[in-house]
């Protein structure tokens, strides 16, 4: 039993980029259950531009689970970007999560932007002025969440979404100067709160690929100029050998159902 | 602080760096943060990749007209968009 994973991130949608990703979204449903898009979906953050988002990954017929990234906030239309997003069937999570059945296997999917704040030992801190501790609030206010909603999911098999980075291996390539910017070790530490087995984010468009957790999860950074091609899929393989308490009680729950 | 910038001509070469940076990234018809700026001898060059063909059109038409001045290089390509051809297996 295999499930099937396609994701990117950062399309940076307007009417200029419409129909160039349709032609290998067509051929999505015969290799993906599923497509992950991992936020900065629009260019800034229009209603009219997550309409062209709406339109290009609308319809795909494979579900479709989205966070939002910096650039869909820019316009503070955000409320109508997601509604507009939902109409299309493009689910949005935002410290939220959504468990899907794909072909007898639970697939979990937890979800939220993040924010910066940078990596252990060179990050920032809840201390100073009030501008500051807001943004490092903001940024652990996100990461519970996360980690809850990671936690409370009752599925077989869990994918952490997020824009903003949870580890720097993914952001080699960046300067080091903007780590800060680009990620938090706080939403690395809530997807270990869980037994995830994946972790997808954006937002690093200069980044790398491949990283891990500190607690050992596979983390991918699909940002579009990253990936270079319209997706990535990602096979994961349910019940992994070696599974650990949780995934076991998940595995036997769903054979006595 | 060298004479340079002081005329009001050309801006010193770190805040040139900055400015257009900013500029490319704050213009929303343009809200491009993938873009480098660098310098190289007298000119500016511009490289990264963009969604679109209009997209790099319209970051070279901004920064000649908020710098007429400065000599531009572009090398800006555009991201490819085709289906993957493989597939990563995690066990
Ligand atoms: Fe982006
Ligand atoms: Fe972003």
């Amino acid at each position: 039993m295999v499930i099937r994973i396609a994701a990117v991130g950062d399309v940076h949608l307007d009417k200029d980029v419409v129909g160039r990703f349709r032609p290998a979204l067509e051929q999505l449903p015969d290799s993906a259950d599923v497509l992950l898009l991992a936020g900065d979906l629009t260019r800034h953050g229009t209603e009219s531009e997550a309409r062209c988002v709406a339109t290009e990954f609308g319809n795909l017929g494979v579900p479709v689970v989205a966070v939002l990234g910096n650039h869909d906030h820019h316009c503070d239309e955000v409320p109508a970007v997601i509604r507009t997003l939902e109409d299309a069937g493009i689910l949005v999570l935002e410290g939220t999560n959504v468990v899907l059945d794909c072909a007898g296997v639970r697939l979990g999917i937890a979800g939220a932007k993040g924010f910066g704040g940078g990596f252990a030992g060179r990050c920032a801190s809840e201390f100073g002025e009030p501008e500051m501790k807001a943004f490092v609030r903001t940024t652990s206010a996100i990461a519970d969440q996360l980690g809850e909603a990671l936690r409370e999911m009752d599925c077989d098999v869990r994918v952490a979404l997020t824009h903003y980075a949870p580890v720097p291996d993914t952001l080699a390539g960046e300067p080091p100067e903007i780590y800060p910017f680009l990620g938090s070790y706080l939403l690395g530490q809530a997807i270990d709160s869980a037994p995830t087995e994946l972790a997808l984010h954006g937002h690093a468009h200069a980044g790398t690929e491949r990283g891990t957790t500190p607690g050992g999860v596979r983390v991918r950074n699909v940002a579009h100029p990253v990936i270079k091609q319209a997706y990535s899929v990602f096979h994961l393989h349910p019940p992994y050998a070696g599974a650990t308490a949780g995934k076991v009680s998940a595995i036997s729950a769903r054979g006595s159902s | 602080m060298t004479q340079r910038g002081a005329g009001g001509g050309e801006p010193p070469d770190d805040y040139l760096e900055a400015a257009i940076q900013r500029l490319l990234t704050e213009r929303t018809e343009i809200a491009e943060q993938g873009i480098t700026v660098s310098r190289r001898d007298h000119s500016v060059v511009l490289c990264g990749e963009v969604e679109s063909a209009q997209r790099r059109e319209e970051i070279l038409r901004l920064v000649l007209e908020h710098f007429p001045e400065v000599p531009v290089m572009v090398d800006i390509g555009l991201i490819r968009t085709q289906a993957p051809t493989e597939v990563e297996e995690l066990r």
